[in-house]
């Protein structure tokens, strides 16, 4: 099966690197050069993912997240130009899934397509109750987290931090997010410890918890759940 | 005074008509305490001396002057003079000069209140004179300090554009000749179109480095210091040099993770740059294949950051210039994929956020930079939930 792609970009240059990018991960490429055009495209040709560049002439980038999520739960890649954590996490908290910031590598962008493709194959409608990744297998039904087969003993905050990035690998999640889904029942400034709940989970989990390859920091915006392979 | 202040403001009509306003209310004032002083001295006439009078008369003309200026004293003065001879010398209510002695005393009234009100108009008029050239000195050095400030931003401008200039050329005219033969079908496409993406990856970096420093040096980034682990910095550092051959394994982490996390206040993202910048440069001095390690530790209320490498160390005479901008040590190849400001970024985005990074010699061979930020000393049970 070949997925489609929509690049909505208005540089030619910058479609030209996309397209030789996506060379190796699909051949089915549809372009629009505005906000607009890409939009109509959304919604007549139904893409498997969309990949916005922020700078459209038209209609700002956030906004036209934000207008495809009303139709479409095809991951949105965005590209952008500035190294600007705020501006990424608003526009993760408008619907994108990903962001590469220009200039970016050929094998950077299509790893991160390929990435959301895969992720938007297997995380719907739920993803599979067992996760396997790097050594740890996390079994999402029975609660139960082992590696080489010696049970992980998680805190009850520990295990709901897991389980809300288990559940959607390769996403980033903002702190926000974060924090919403794993303390929204409590009361309290727990958004502060995050940072130190993540550390405690990454000396359980990980082989080498200075080199974590299972919760992966996104600096300045959040965490990401490695895509198991 | 309030003439000068009117002469000024003529333009500004709230201000003109606002001093006008209260130099009206000052003289009512002081015409109503005088009126006032007159009724009461009026009534008991028959058993006050006329010095007492005199004395009352002279206060309240000294009083206008200061509050009134010149023209108030005068008026007054002379208006006194009328009331003592009217109203308090016999033969009472005429303006008839009964005695000499009262001659005397008029005139000597009226000449001490015209010098008093004369003195005091001098003496305020010195006075601000004295406050006016305050301000002036007062401006002229905050103008002063502006354009030396000035000075220096230029200077530092010259400077990033000459270093700069220079740095960008040398990866341009690669990726411009590799391009060109890539183009007309030139051989080796594969290796050139690899060294083009190397090149590019190096101005890639001197822009984003150069971008960093004209922003810290504007003082227009902001630091966002939060509550962050050690380990997630160096998680996150370790992460930057993911897909750079040989990186990953050469960085030796030493946490000691028998004890509860190290927390510390500071800017993820600014000081995921200090640390990246310090690795970065080890990695880069450090001979191939051997390890850079990076220790974290706590001592004294800050977290330390220590990143050692293997390289040849900095001479003595060095250890301070490596921290200036485009500062490139006298031996070293100008092809090295920097523009030389890691160092001086990295201490500034320190410094910025009540930190330090300082170099020392390694106990064998090698450096040892440490980055030091504030810790936070946090209870355990407060913490993990």
């Amino acid at each position: 099966m070949t997925n489609t792609v929509l690049i909505i970009e208005d540089e030619a240059q910058i479609h030209r690197a996309v397209r030789a990018s996506l060379r190796n991960v699909t051949t089915n490429i549809l372009e629009a050069t505005t906000g607009q055009a890409g939009l109509n495209t959304v919604t007549t040709q139904h893409p498997d993912l969309i990949i916005l560049d922020l700078g459209l002439p038209d209609i700002p980038g956030i906004r036209v997240c934000q207008m495809i999520r009303t139709t479409s739960t095809a991951p949105i890649l965005v590209l952008t130009a500035r190294h600007d954590e705020a501006e990424k996490v608003a526009l993760l908290n408008a619907g994108a899934d990903d962001y590469v910031t220009k200039p970016f590598g050929t094998s950077e962008l299509a790893a991160r397509v390929a990435a959301q493709l895969r992720r938007a194959r297997t995380s719907k409608p739920w993803p599979e109750s067992i996760l396997t990744i790097d050594g740890l297998v996390i079994d999402l039904t029975k609660r139960v987290v082992t590696r080489s087969g010696v049970p992980v003993r998680l805190t009850p905050t520990e295990w709901t931090l897991l389980r809300t990035l288990a559940t959607d690998p390769g996403r980033v999640m903002t702190h926000q997010q974060i924090f919403e889904a794993v303390w929204q029942r409590q009361y309290g400034d727990f958004r502060q410890y995050l940072r130190v709940h993540i550390t405690n989970l990454r000396r359980k989990i990980e082989r080498d918890p200075a080199k974590p390859r299972i919760v992966i920091t996104e600096p300045g915006v959040g965490y990401r759940f490695s895509v198991p392979s | 005074m309030t003439r000068a202040r009117k002469g000024n403001t003529t333009k500004g009509d709230r201000p003109d008509r606002s001093a006008s306003h209260s130099a009206l209310s000052v003289w009512s004032l002081w015409l109503f305490l005088l009126i006032l002083a007159t009724l009461v001295m009026y009534s008991v006439r028959e058993q006050v001396s006329q010095a007492h009078v005199v004395l009352l008369y002279l206060l309240l003309v000294l009083g206008g002057s200061i509050s009134g200026g010149r023209a108030l004293g005068f008026t007054f003065a002379a208006g006194c003079v009328f009331l003592i001879d009217y109203f308090f010398q016999r033969p009472f209510d005429a303006i008839t000069v009964g005695k000499s002695l009262d001659m005397i005393l008029l005139i000597s009234f009226l000449a001490t209140a015209l010098v008093a009100t004369q003195l005091l108009a001098l003496a305020k008029a010195e006075a601000a004179r004295a406050r006016a050239h305050a301000m002036e000195v007062e401006r002229l050095s905050i103008e002063a300090g502006h354009a030396e400030a000035l000075r220096e931003a230029n200077r530092f401008k010259d400077i990033l554009i000459a270093s700069v200039s220079h740095d960008l050329r040398t990866p341009l005219t690669t990726i411009k000749a590799l391009a060109q033969d890539i183009a007309v079908g030139g051989d080796g496409a594969i290796e050139n179109g690899a060294v083009i993406a190397e090149q590019a990856e190096r101005l890639s970096r001197m822009v984003s480095d150069v971008l960093d420093l004209s922003r810290l040096n504007s003082e227009s980034l902001v630091m966002q210091p939060e509550l962050n682990t050690a380990e997630d910095l160096v998680g996150a550092t370790v992460q930057q040099f993911i897909g750079i051959p040989d990186a990953v394994r050469r960085i030796h982490t030493v946490i000691d993770y028998s004890r509860p996390a190290l927390l510390g206040t500071f800017d993820f993202v600014q000081t995921l740059r200090i640390l990246t910048n310090l690795v970065d440069n080890a990695l880069r001095y450090g001979p191939a294949e051997t390890p850079v390690t990076l220790t974290v530790s706590s001592d004294n209320g800050m977290l330390a950051f220590d990143v050692a490498d293997e390289g040849p160390g900095v001479p003595v005479a060095e250890q301070d210039s490596i921290f200036e901008p485009f500062y490139r040590p006298p031996h070293m190849a100008h092809d090295t994929g920097s523009a030389g400001l890691g160092l001086s970024i990295a201490r500034r985005l320190a410094e910025a956020q009540e930190g330090s990074v300082t170099y020392a010699q390694a106990a064998g061979a090698g450096s040892v930079f440490t980055l030091r930020l504030p810790a936070v000393e946090v209870a355990e049970d407060g913490v993990i939930g």
